[in-house]
C-alpha cells in the first residue's frame, strides 16, 4: 500500500523575480491506510491534527508532528464526501452518502451523534467558528443548518436547484456560502437564513468547489472549466482567476496559504498539486507524486505544510514541508 | 457589519411572533452585550442561559441552596458573570462559563433589581434596588451594603458623610425608588418617590445634582440607553420620559464638580437643581391618552433608535414601539397573558418579551423574500416603469455589443486576510476578551431513538406542535392565528425528546423542494464525482468512469 517516498517536486514554470525567492515545498510524508479514494483532508484550527474522510466509510486522525494515525472512525454506513473540525478541535463532523451526518468526539474516537434529515447524500459539511452550528449542504439540493448540541436541524435553505458542493460560513459567523452544479453561488445570512445575494457570471459552469477567505470580503470558487476564481462579495465580479490545472469531473477543494506570503494551493485531475501565487495569478509550483487525481487540499493554519489526498488508484495523503535552509 | 450587502437592519423593529422559548417559568430575561446569549431567571431559583442563534438551552445555573424565584438578572460587561437576585432577600454572583457560584449575599430586603458596575469585567460592587428601602451599593466579595441618600433631607445635611444603615433609623418607608449605573458605572441615576432623579456619586456617597420630573409622580424605572446618551424614566402618571444625557460619557464626575464650582447657590438643594438641569435634557413624554395604561419593563433598542414599553395590563400582551423622535410607530399585540419583562436584542431588530405564563416570547420582522437576491439580473420595481429602447435597439449589429470588453483588472492587489472592526461595537476594549458563547457539547444519541429516526427520516413529521401558542400579526384586533405550518423539517430527527421544547414556528415554508424530494423519494442517477468506487450497488447506476463530462443531468432545467 505504501508508495515509495518521490523526489522533491517539479520546480516552478514561472518565478516571480521581484518577491522573495519562492522555497519550493517538498513531499515529507505519505500517510497510507485507507482502503479507498480519499475524499476529504482538513488540518484542526489549532493545527495539531489532521483528518481525513475517505469512500471507505471511515475517517481518520493523524499528529501532524509525528504523523501517526491517532483514531479510526468507524459509523458510516457507505462513504465519506467531508469532514470539519469544531473550532476547539474537540469534534470532528463528517458528511456521507448514507444522507446523515456525524459527530465524532476526537480524544476518544468515538460516535457522539447522528443527524438525520438529508434525503440525499450529504456532500459538505463545516462547523460555524463558534462551533454551535454545523451546515451541511447535499445532493437533495438544500442546505441545512443544525444545532451542535441537540442534533435537531434549525433551518433549512432552498439552496440551489442541483447537488450542493460546497458550504462554508465566513469567519465572523454571519454568512453561509453555498456552491452547486446549477453553476450558482448563494450567500445567506446565517442568523435568519435569508438570501442575500446570488453570484453569477456570463456562463455558468457547474461549481464545484467554494470558500470564504479568511477576511470573509471574498470568496474562492473552482468550477469544472478548469478555473479557480476568486469572487469579490460585495461587488459581485471575480476580480482573479488562476488556470492551468485540470478540474472537469471531481469536486476539488482548494484553499488559501497564508503562512509564507500569499498563494492559492488546489488540487488537480493530473494528479499534481498546483501552487499560485494570490496576487500575480502565476503557478508557482506544481507538486507531483500521487498516482490518481488530487481530491483535496488543506494547509496547515500557522506551519509551511500543505496535506493532499487522491482517489482510488492513489488512496494516500500526502504531506507536503517547505524545505529549512 | 462584516459585509455591505447585509442590510443594515437596525432602525428597523419587530412585527410578528416568531418562536417562543420554552423552560420551566422565567420571568426575567437579559441579554448579554452581543446578544448572543439570553440569560433567564426562573421562579426556581434557577438562571438558564439560552444560545440565542441556536435558540436551545446553552447552560443552567442550579444550586439546591437556591430556589427561590428570581426577580431580576444582570450580566457582567464582558459576560464572564452574571448577577441575580431572589425572593429570599439574596443576591447570588455566578461565575458563567463554570456554573459555578462566586458570592452569596443575603441582605435585609428582597432586591427587585440588581445590576453589576457596568464598567469592569470582574465587577466586585453592584447596585441594587430593594422593595422596601433606598437603593445600596453591595460589595459583592464582603457584603457590606452602603445605602444611597435619596430623600431630599439626606441631602440636604451637606457634606456629612451618610452612616451605615440609615434606613433603619428613619420612619419614612418609600416606595420602591428605581436606580442605574450610567454607562461607565461611575454614577448612579436614582428616581425618588418624589418624582425626582438624583445623580449619585457612589463611591462617595453623595448627590451630585437633582432633575426634577414635572408631575413629581414616584418613578418606577430608570432606564439608560446602550450607549449611554439616552436615559428614560417610567412614572406612575402613566408618563414615559426620554431625557438626554448632557454629562460625557468618561468625565461624568468631573463634569459634575466643574458645575458645582461654578454655581454660586446658598442653598445646597437649589445648586444641586441648578447642576442638574445641566445634566439631562427632556426630549419627549409618551403616553397612551386613551387607555391611560401604566407602563412596564421599558427600555430602549441597542441603537437607541427606539423606545419600548409593556402595558401593564392584566390581561393582554401589548408592546408599543416608538421612535425617538416622539411618534408612536407600532403596537405589538400577543397571546392573552399578562408581560413580565421586555428586553431588546443588542444587535438584530428582535424583542423579547416574557409573559405571565413563564414563556419567552420572540418577536422579528416579518420578511418578505427579497426575489432579486436569488436572481441578480431582476431589478424589483415599486411600480411600472416606461420601457425606452436604445437608439440601437433594432439594429441588425447593434453597438454596443461590438464593444464588449471584460472590464476586469486582474492585477490589482486584493487583501485576503484583514478583517474589518465591529464599529457597532466600538468601545470594546480589545485587551479583554469577550464570553459570547458557551462551547456547544453535543448531547449524546440515545441508541434506541437512533433506530427509531432511520426508519422514519423520509416520512413527513406530524404536526404535533399544534397546541403552542402562536405567532400573531401585530395588529389592533389581536387575532390569534393559527399558524400551524405543516411543513416542520426541522423537527423530525429529535433524537431525545428534551425538556426544552424550542417549537419552531417559522411563518415561512421552508425548502418546498425539499419536501418534493421527501415525497417522492427521489432516485436520481446520481454521480457522485468526488469518488467512483464506494456507490451501494443495489439502487444507483455505476459509473462510467470513462465519461469526460461530469456535469449533472439537469442543469439549467429550472
Amino acid at each position: 500500500m505504501a508508495l515509495p517516498p518521490h523526489a522533491a517536486a517539479a520546480t516552478a514554470e514561472e518565478t516571480d523575480p521581484a518577491a522573495a525567492p519562492y522555497t519550493p515545498y517538498a513531499l515529507a510524508k505519505t500517510l497510507a491506510g485507507h482502503k479507498a479514494a480519499i475524499s476529504a483532508v482538513k488540518f484542526s484550527p489549532d493545527g495539531n491534527l489532521l483528518a481525513s474522510s475517505s469512500a471507505d466509510k471511515t475517517l481518520r486522525a493523524y499528529s501532524t508532528a509525528s504523523l501517526a494515525t491517532l483514531h479510526d472512525f468507524h459509523g458510516h454506513s457507505q462513504g465519506v464526501s467531508d469532514l470539519a473540525f469544531s473550532g476547539d478541535t474537540r469534534l470532528l463532523a463528517s458528511a456521507s452518502d448514507d444522507k446523515t451526518l456525524r459527530l465524532w468526539d476526537v480524544p476518544t474516537g468515538t460516535l457522539l451523534k447522528t443527524l438525520h434529515g438529508h434525503t440525499n447524500y450529504a456532500f459538505c459539511v463545516n462547523f460555524n467558528p463558534h462551533s454551535n452550528l454545523l451546515v451541511s449542504g447535499s445532493f437533495d439540493e438544500t442546505v441545512r443548518v443544525w444545532d451542535v448540541k441537540s442534533g435537531k436541524c434549525l433551518k433549512v435553505l432552498p439552496a440551489h436547484s442541483d447537488p450542493v458542493t460546497a458550504v462554508d460560513f465566513n469567519h465572523g459567523g454571519t454568512m453561509i456560502v453555498s456552491s452547486s452544479y446549477d453553476g450558482l453561488c448563494r450567500i445567506w445570512d446565517a442568523s435568519t437564513g435569508h438570501c442575500m445575494k446570488t453570484l453569477i457570471d456570463d456562463e455558468n459552469p457547474p461549481v464545484s468547489f467554494v470558500k470564504f477567505s479568511p477576511n470573509g470580503k471574498f470568496i474562492l470558487v473552482g468550477t469544472l472549466d478548469n478555473t479557480l476564481r476568486l469572487w469579490n462579495i460585495s461587488t459581485g465580479k471575480f476580480i482573479k482567476t488562476y488556470t492551468g490545472h485540470d478540474n472537469s469531473k471531481f469536486c476539488i477543494s482548494a484553499s488559501f496559504s497564508v503562512t509564507n506570503g500569499k498563494y492559492v494551493v488546489s488540487g488537480s485531475e493530473d494528479k499534481c498539486v498546483y501552487l499560485w501565487e494570490l496576487q500575480t495569478r502565476k503557478i508557482v509550483q506544481k507538486l507531483e507524486g500521487h498516482t490518481d487525481a488530487v481530491i483535496s487540499v488543506a494547509c496547515h493554519p500557522t506551519e509551511n505544510m500543505i496535506a493532499s489526498g487522491a482517489l482510488g488508484d492513489d488512496k494516500c495523503v500526502k504531506i507536503w514541508t517547505q524545505e529549512k535552509d | 457589519m462584516e459585509a455591505p450587502i447585509i442590510d443594515p437592519l437596525q432602525g428597523d423593529f419587530p412585527e410578528v411572533i416568531e418562536e417562543y422559548l420554552e423552560h420551566g417559568i422565567m420571568k426575567c430575561i437579559a441579554f448579554n452585550r452581543r446578544g448572543t446569549l439570553l440569560a433567564a431567571g426562573c421562579t426556581d431559583g434557577s438562571c438558564i442561559i439560552w444560545d440565542f442563534e441556536t435558540r436551545g438551552v446553552a447552560k443552567e445555573l442550579r444550586d439546591k441552596e437556591c430556589t427561590a424565584a428570581i426577580t431580576s438578572v444582570c450580566w457582567s460587561k464582558y459576560g464572564h458573570r452574571i448577577l441575580v437576585s431572589a425572593s429570599d432577600k439574596s443576591l447570588i454572583l455566578w461565575d458563567v462559563l463554570s456554573g459555578e457560584k462566586i458570592a452569596h449575599t443575603t441582605l435585609q430586603h428582597t432586591v427587585l433589581q440588581a445590576c453589576l458596575h457596568p464598567g469592569s469585567s470582574t465587577p466586585s460592587i453592584c447596585l441594587a434596588c430593594p422593595f422596601s428601602s433606598a437603593p445600596m451599593i453591595v460589595d459583592l466579595n464582603t457584603g457590606s451594603t452602603t445605602a444611597l441618600p435619596v430623600l431630599t433631607a439626606d441631602v440636604s445635611n451637606g457634606a456629612t458623610p451618610l452612616s451605615r444603615n440609615k434606613t433603619s433609623d428613619t420612619s419614612v418607608t418609600y416606595s420602591p425608588c428605581n436606580a442605574c449605573f450610567n454607562k461607565h458605572g461611575d454614577l448612579v441615576y436614582a428616581g425618588t418617590s418624589k418624582g425626582e432623579i438624583l445623580i449619585i456619586d457612589h463611591k462617595n456617597v453623595r448627590v451630585c445634582a437633582i432633575v426634577l420630573v414635572s408631575g413629581g409622580a414616584v418613578i418606577k424605572n430608570v432606564v439608560f440607553s446602550r450607549n449611554g446618551q439616552y436615559m428614560l424614566t417610567n412614572s406612575n402618571d402613566r408618563l414615559i420620559r426620554i431625557y438626554k444625557n448632557l454629562l460625557p460619557p468618561k468625565d461624568g464626575l468631573k463634569m459634575l464638580d466643574e458645575l458645582n464650582e461654578s454655581f454660586n447657590e446658598s442653598d445646597d438643594v437649589e445648586k444641586l437643581k441648578a447642576i442638574g438641569s445641566k445634566c439631562l435634557e427632556l426630549l419627549h413624554e409618551f403616553q397612551d391618552s386613551i387607555t391611560r395604561v401604566q407602563w412596564k419593563a421599558p427600555c430602549f433598542s441597542g441603537d437607541g433608535e427606539w423606545v419600548i414599553g409593556g402595558a401593564a395590563s392584566r390581561g393582554e400582551h401589548k408592546i408599543y414601539i416608538w421612535d425617538r423622535a416622539g411618534h408612536l410607530v407600532k403596537i405589538l399585540e400577543g397571546p392573552k397573558e399578562a408581560l413580565m419583562d421586555l428586553a431588546w436584542h443588542p444587535v438584530h431588530p428582535i424583542i423579547i418579551s416574557v409573559s405571565l405564563t413563564g414563556l419567552v416570547y420572540i418577536w422579528a420582522k416579518d420578511y418578505t423574500e427579497n426575489w432579486s437576491a436569488f436572481a441578480p439580473d431582476f431589478k424589483e420595481l415599486e411600480e411600472n416603469e416606461e420601457y425606452v429602447e436604445r437608439e440601437d435597439e433594432f439594429d441588425l449589429v447593434p453597438e454596443t455589443e461590438k464593444v464588449k470588453g471584460l472590464d476586469v483588472h486582474e492585477d490589482d492587489e486584493v487583501d485576503v486576510l484583514t478583517v474589518e472592526r465591529d464599529s457597532i461595537f466600538s468601545d470594546s476594549d480589545m485587551s479583554q476578551e469577550e464570553l459570547c458563547f458557551l462551547p456547544a457539547v453535543p448531547c449524546l444519541d440515545i441508541p434506541e431513538q437512533q433506530d427509531k429516526c432511520v426508519g422514519s427520516c423520509s416520512k413527513l413529521p406530524d404536526g404535533n406542535h399544534s397546541g403552542s401558542p402562536l405567532s400573531v400579526e401585530a395588529g389592533q384586533n389581536g387575532n390569534a392565528s393559527n399558524h400551524n405550518s405543516s411543513p416542520l423539517e426541522p423537527m423530525e430527527n429529535s433524537t431525545a425528546d428534551d425538556t426544552d421544547g424550542v417549537r419552531l414556528k417559522r411563518k415561512r415554508k421552508p425548502s418546498e423542494k425539499g419536501l418534493e424530494l421527501q415525497a417522492e423519494k427521489v432516485k436520481k442517477p446520481v454521480k457522485p464525482l468526488k469518488s467512483s468506487g464506494r456507490l451501494s450497488k443495489t439502487n444507483k447506476p455505476v459509473i462510467d468512469p470513462d465519461s469526460s463530462n461530469g456535469v449533472y443531468g439537469d442543469d439549467g432545467s429550472d
